[in-house]
């Protein structure tokens, strides 16, 4: 196994994380106490007291002693945190014990996860070390949190733990050998474009806005009193711009058969995946400004990653941070494989830009127009037959799809102004994240309808749903090559490949929407068996 | 009760025990008095003397009569409250309704269960009801029942759990 940890061939043994993995967490402790003592020191040796205290030599000699123990202290309280934790990755469990006094073990169902992320911030990029989050649907912290491996290592385990977890290789004994899976690239953000978006952003609007407001007052009052406030908006926009730009440089998403692998970042970068089922709920929205352009941002709520911080909690769930309209269906292709329309261009075109009733969308009735006077023909819901397509915004257009099978519950409102106009609002609750997909305005017996034909739906879609092990089902094929993504339609891109002989059409027309096993796509691609390792190392199915 | 248009059709509602109501209006009667009294606090001051002006007489006045004529409009819907939360149980998912101006009906698929909490607090107690909660891996699913009478909590708890348990689905 090229590259591997020397103990690869033990996969099942504990093992510690990297050794200075103390020293990269540990920095910016060590960067406060040198900042905190060192500032004393410097300013005691001009200040006023310099000459009367300990003479000079004695005086530093001194603080550097106390450092360096302080120093020492901490180093070694991270050493012994580092020593007693320890991982270990069997067929079916991922398990670390930490803890000095108080000792945690814990267990996480490889099965049971819903993203791998594999982090490098800054510090750990240059000294090649990167960290492992294990997410599962608690939407909490992560799972298991492994920190710092290095790359090699942390993306030898990323691949073990989802070939165990898809059920392709269950011999423990097998794992050594296994690659990552292959990866076909499916969209590329230029960092050009990401700028863009980031000055074609709200934030610029009022900042915009702000300079006007402040011009002004100085110019009618004369007083050059309003100019500073400026000082923190700038700051502030500054630091939005920066995260953004962090957050969607170097974008990439590709298709494996472990999921969607999706990859950013300026400083701190991050890898992560997705294994297939996994997104619960996307969101298209096109802020704008962005209108210009004709770009759209893509999120996703994927229960592992839950609400989350702010800033990160909002990076982790983009699948795209600026695309064009070919890119989103791309995306979208890789979420939905199977669109359960025959004509999923044109209906998804209709949801992400058009109103009144085009493409099977039905919109509020005209008589909603008083509680909606703007958007009363551009909020409206489409039913295809793996997901529902909610559409609203007027300005800041949205488009949330939910598949069925994915709908926690559904939820019927209706207030008195609303009883009175006879519409409903119908909301759908999936797992935290940044898309609340949500109806509002809805004709009473379309939302009724709605309302029981989703139950139906959604119980019918569950019960044809895949597997949590995505790949044990799936007859090992032994085709070595890595088929085309799926996509929509037409390629609309010019860049798609026609699927494969052995691949069944990707965009099956949905005579006998129930009998047919749904999803297939991204099932039916082979297992790892592009690995010459023989086929020994695999279990054959 | 008549069939509200938020309704589907074709249910048959359960309805939660008329105890739940005499729960529900000791609460409200706790409340209003403690809002009451917080509220009185500007009059009983300029009454007695310790402010002599300063709150308008007006507004000393109007602000528990606000408070007295809210809580008695929450007292008046509270009977009907009560007789509008409902639940049905489907051969695939629970529904559940509730709300007299603001109406609301859910429905939670067994098979998207992750577990079911039944909380009883000292009044419940005192009333022998119970409130049963379903969780699914959404916390936006506001799945509660309140008012349960405690056995029927307990058998809507087994079933529930046997249910999603018989339709086990990842998430």
């Amino acid at each position: 196994m090229p590259g591997g940890p020397p103990a690869g061939t033990d996969d099942d043994s504990w093992r510690r994380v990297s050794v200075i993995s103390p020293l990269v967490r540990g920095w910016i402790a060590l960067a406060a106490i040198a900042f905190f003592f060192g500032r004393d020191w410097f300013e005691g040796l001009f200040g006023p007291g310099a000459r009367e205290g300990l003479p000079g030599a004695i005086g530093i000699g001194l603080t550097i002693a106390l450092i360096l123990g302080i120093v020492v202290l901490i180093a070694l309280g991270f050493l012994v945190s580092w020593y007693f934790t320890r991982y270990q990755v069997t067929a079916e469990y991922v398990r670390v014990n930490s803890g000095v006094l108080f000792r945690q073990n814990r267990q996480a169902r490889l099965d049971r996860v819903q993203a791998i992320d594999v982090v490098q911030p800054f510090l750990a990029r240059i000294f090649g070390l990167a960290e492992l989050k294990f997410e599962v649907a608690d939407a909490g912290e992560s799972a298991v949190r492994l920190a710092f491996l290095r790359l090699s290592e942390a993306q030898q385990l990323r691949a073990t733990i989802l070939a165990r977890a898809s059920g392709a290789a269950v011999a423990p004994d097998a794992s050594g050998g296994l690659a990552e899976a292959p990866e076909r690239e499916v969209v590329a953000v230029p960092s050009g474009r990401v700028i863009g978006a980031v000055l074609l952003s709200g934030t610029t609007v009022l900042l915009l806005a702000a300079v006007v407001v402040v011009a002004t007052v100085t110019v009618v009052f004369r007083t050059p009193f309003a100019a500073p406030t400026l000082i923190p908006m700038a700051l502030g926009v500054a630091g939005t711009y920066w995260s953004a730009l962090n957050s969607g440089y170097n974008f990439r998403a590709a298709l494996s058969p472990d999921g969607i692998r999706v990859r950013y970042g300026l400083l701190d970068t991050r890898a992560q995946t997705v294994p297939p089922g996994r997104v619960q709920a996307v969101g298209i929205d096109q802020p704008l400004l962005w209108r210009l352009k004709g770009w759209y941002r893509i999120n996703a709520n994927v229960a592992g990653y839950g609400a989350g911080s702010p800033g990160e909690g909002q990076a982790r769930a983009t699948l795209l941070p600026v695309g064009t309209r070919a890119e989103v269906f791309s995306i979208l292709a890789l979420v939905l494989p199977d669109p359960g329309t025959e004509r999923p261009l044109e209906v998804f075109s209709a949801g992400l830009n058009a109103s009144g009733p085009a493409e099977g969308f039905t919109t509020a009735p005209r008589r909603a127009r008083w509680l909606a006077p703007l958007t009363w023909r551009r909020s409206g819901f489409a039913v295809t037959g793996t997901a529902l397509l909610v559409r609203s915004g007027y300005f800041h257009r949205r488009l949330a799809v939910v598949p069925h099978e994915r709908t926690q519950s559904l939820s019927l409102h209706q207030g008195p102004l609303e009883r009175a106009l006879r519409v409903m609002e119908l909301q759908l609750q999936t797992t935290p994240g940044p898309v609340a997909p949500s109806l509002s305005h809805i004709d009473e017996t379309a939302a009724l309808d709605l309302f029981s034909g989703q139950a139906r739906r959604a119980a019918e879609a569950r019960r044809r749903s895949i597997p949590e092990q995505w790949m044990k089902p799936i007859q090992q094929t032994s085709g070595a090559v890595m088929p085309a993504p799926p996509s929509y339609g037409p390629p609309a891109t010019g860049a798609q490949e026609p699927p494969g002989p052995g691949q069944p059409p990707l965009d099956p027309p949905r005579d006998q929407p129930l009998e047919q096993p749904p999803l297939d796509p991204p099932l039916d691609q082979p297992n790892r068996q592009q690995i010459p390792e023989g086929p020994g190392s695999h279990e054959q199915r | 009760m008549r069939r509200e248009p938020i309704d589907p059709e074709g249910i048959v509602w359960s309805r939660v025990s008329p105890k739940y109501l005499r729960v529900r209006l000791i609460g409200w009667f706790v409340g209003s008095v403690i809002y009451l009294l917080i509220f009185s606090i500007p009059l009983i001051l300029r009454l007695a003397g310790v402010w002599p002006d300063f709150p308008p007489l007006a507004i000393a006045i109007a602000l528990p009569a606000a408070v007295l004529l809210i809580s008695g409009w929450r007292g008046l819907l509270l009977p009907r409250q009560v007789r509008a939360l409902g639940y049905a149980e489907r051969d695939d998912d629970l529904l559940i309704r509730s709300g007299v101006i603001f109406q609301r009906t859910l429905v939670v698929p067994y098979g998207r269960m992750q577990y079911v909490d039944v909380a009883v607090g000292p009044l419940e107690r005192a009333f022998g009801l119970c409130t049963l909660k379903l969780h699914t891996a959404s916390p936006a699913t506001n799945a509660a029942i309140p008012g349960l009478p405690a056995a029927e909590g307990a058998r809507l708890r087994e079933q529930l759990s046997s249910r999603g348990e018989a339709r086990l689905a990842g998430l």
